[in-house]
């Protein structure tokens, strides 16, 4: 399921948001979701997609502005937790 | 000043959640009392409560709007709904602006907070919740009483503890009367049945122990054999609304808050005074310009503890000198347990429906003699015709803030 889809489907279950609205331009005031909303909508990504978001303050107006925020952190934190090829050769040995 | 009249009652009450469910088991003396089952119940040392039968699904909150509310706001928004159809239009032909919230609470959200510390502590988890501060504040129950109305007036919170509410009612009748607003919405709400509070309560020594042949009968206010109070959760909010007003919509009135009085000890912190008790019951009648002798019955605070129903005792003596002796008293914390914040709400309304009805409401398990308490307690059974039609009810709390209002009954 695409990032898109399982946001959509968080949106429903916990704020019963008509789908149908969840278009890339919809401004998440307008379809209910407020500040307090976009706190709680984060911290329940971060279940559902495993990720430890930064805490601090997001300009995140639209739905797209959620869904590219969260597929930038899931490819930075996989980036992350990658092992690093770059360097390795002057790790010490233990 | 204007008189009050008393034209709605909502309750969620361990006696139940309509006013007949709720004084026919207190007539009966029927104890909501029993062994309590939470999370980690076995750390208590006496795992007792009077809590509340609750569906908040049933109650009407859908999902984003339930997130937000702690139990204890769940209680207060659908009793407020109760008392606002009860009323029967009061708030028709209003500017909502003219309307108040005056609600009392102990302990708010810590149903919420203790969730939040258990993942904070218990989990050593960082993941607090983004609601917690919304869902535990201490005004939450009466803004979204507000919220729930669209009630633009002031929107007041009272917590001095175990007389909050008497507090609330009696802050809302002063506005009501001097005309400062045209209606109330008064009262209070608690939902304290978290680990982390009755651990608390239970380390101050203040709670029951169980009754060994009947948990519903471990708390036994004025009894010789008393040993402590129970945490009871609920609401009771009762709607104020000028006497002029009510008649002229041909509204069905209740009864009348006629005063209001209230001290603070200024002495300890938890200790009761009944110097101070005896002064907050003499304020109200002095607010309501009556004299001690027109008083027929007395809803007492009667915890259940060692000290309060001592000093109670001595404080009535004190205030009705001879008469003290003649005068029915009643404490219903024995079946309903205590409510803390929201007790003095509950128990204007018991007080209000035992001279509806002509009844002086029971003290059950009153089971043993205490010279330090030799007053008439309605021992254990109801008795018909005996309310009269003036009460007062007291409450009295941690702190030191003595609360006493004076009601008057319909039928007068």
């Amino acid at each position: 399921m695409t990032t898109t889809a399982r946001i959509i489907a968080m949106l429903v279950k916990d704020f019963k948001v008509d789908p149908v609205q969840l278009t890339p331009e919809a401004r998440l005031e307008d379809i209910g979701i407020d500040s307090i909303g976009v706190a709680e909508l984060l911290f329940n990504i971060e279940d559902e997609f495993g990720l430890k978001l930064p805490d601090v303050p997001l300009d995140l107006a639209t739905f797209g502005d959620v869904v590219l925020y969260v597929d930038g952190q899931i490819v930075a934190q996989q980036l992350s937790s990658a092992p690093s090829e770059i360097g390795s050769e002057f790790r010490p040995i233990a | 000043m204007r008189r009050v009249a008393i034209t709605g009652i909502g309750l969620v009450t361990p006696l139940g959640h309509s006013t007949d469910e709720v004084f026919q088991s207190a007539c009966a003396g029927r104890s909501a009392i029993h062994p309590l089952d939470i999370v980690d119940s076995h750390r208590l040392r006496a795992p007792l409560a009077a809590t509340v039968q609750f569906d908040a699904a049933a109650a009407h909150f859908d999902p984003p709007q339930h997130r937000l509310l702690d139990r204890v706001t769940q209680f207060a928004v659908v009793a407020a709904r109760r008392a606002i159809d009860h009323s029967c239009g009061a708030l028709s032909n209003i500017d909502r602006d003219r309307i108040g919230v005056f609600l009392g609470t102990g302990m708010a959200g810590t149903t919420s907070m203790d969730d939040g510390y258990r993942t904070l502590y218990g989990e050593q988890s960082d993941r607090i919740k983004p609601t917690l501060i919304l869902q535990g504040m201490h005004n939450a129950p009466a803004s979204w009483i507000g919220i729930d109305n669209g009630l633009t007036g002031p929107n007041l919170t009272y917590s001095t503890a175990c007389s909050s509410s008497s507090v609330a009612i009696g802050e809302a009748w002063l506005r009501v009367a001097s005309g400062v607003i045209d209606l109330a919405v008064a009262g209070g709400a608690e939902a304290p049945l978290a680990l982390g509070s009755l651990k608390a309560w239970e380390a101050m020594h203040t709670l029951a122990n169980i009754d060994a042949l009947d948990p519903g009968m471990s708390c036994k206010p004025f009894s010789k054999n008393r040993s402590g109070m129970v945490l009871g959760e609920g609401a009771a909010i009762v709607l104020l609304e000028p006497m002029d007003t009510a008649v002229s919509r041909s509204a069905k009135i209740l009864g009348e808050v006629i005063g209001y009085g209230l001290t603070t000890d200024s002495s300890h912190i938890a200790r009761p005074s009944a110097a101070g008790q005896a002064a907050a019951m003499r304020a109200a009648l002095a607010s309501a310009g009556i004299g001690a002798d027109a008083i027929d019955s007395i809803n007492a605070h009667g915890t259940g503890t060692l000290a309060n129903d001592v000093a109670e005792t001595a404080a009535i003596k004190s205030v009705f000198q001879s008469r003290a002796h003649l005068i029915p008293i009643s404490a219903t914390k024995a079946i309903h347990g205590h409510l803390l914040g929201a007790a003095g709400a509950l128990e204007f309304v018991l007080a209000l429906l035992a001279m509806q009805e002509r009844v002086a409401l029971p003290t059950m398990h009153l089971e043993q003699s205490d010279s330090a308490c030799d007053l008439d307690y309605v021992a254990n059974v109801a008795r018909p015709g005996a309310s009269g039609n003036v009460m007062l009810t007291n409450s009295f709390a941690f702190g030191g803030t003595n609360a006493v209002l004076a009601l008057r009954s319909d039928r007068h």
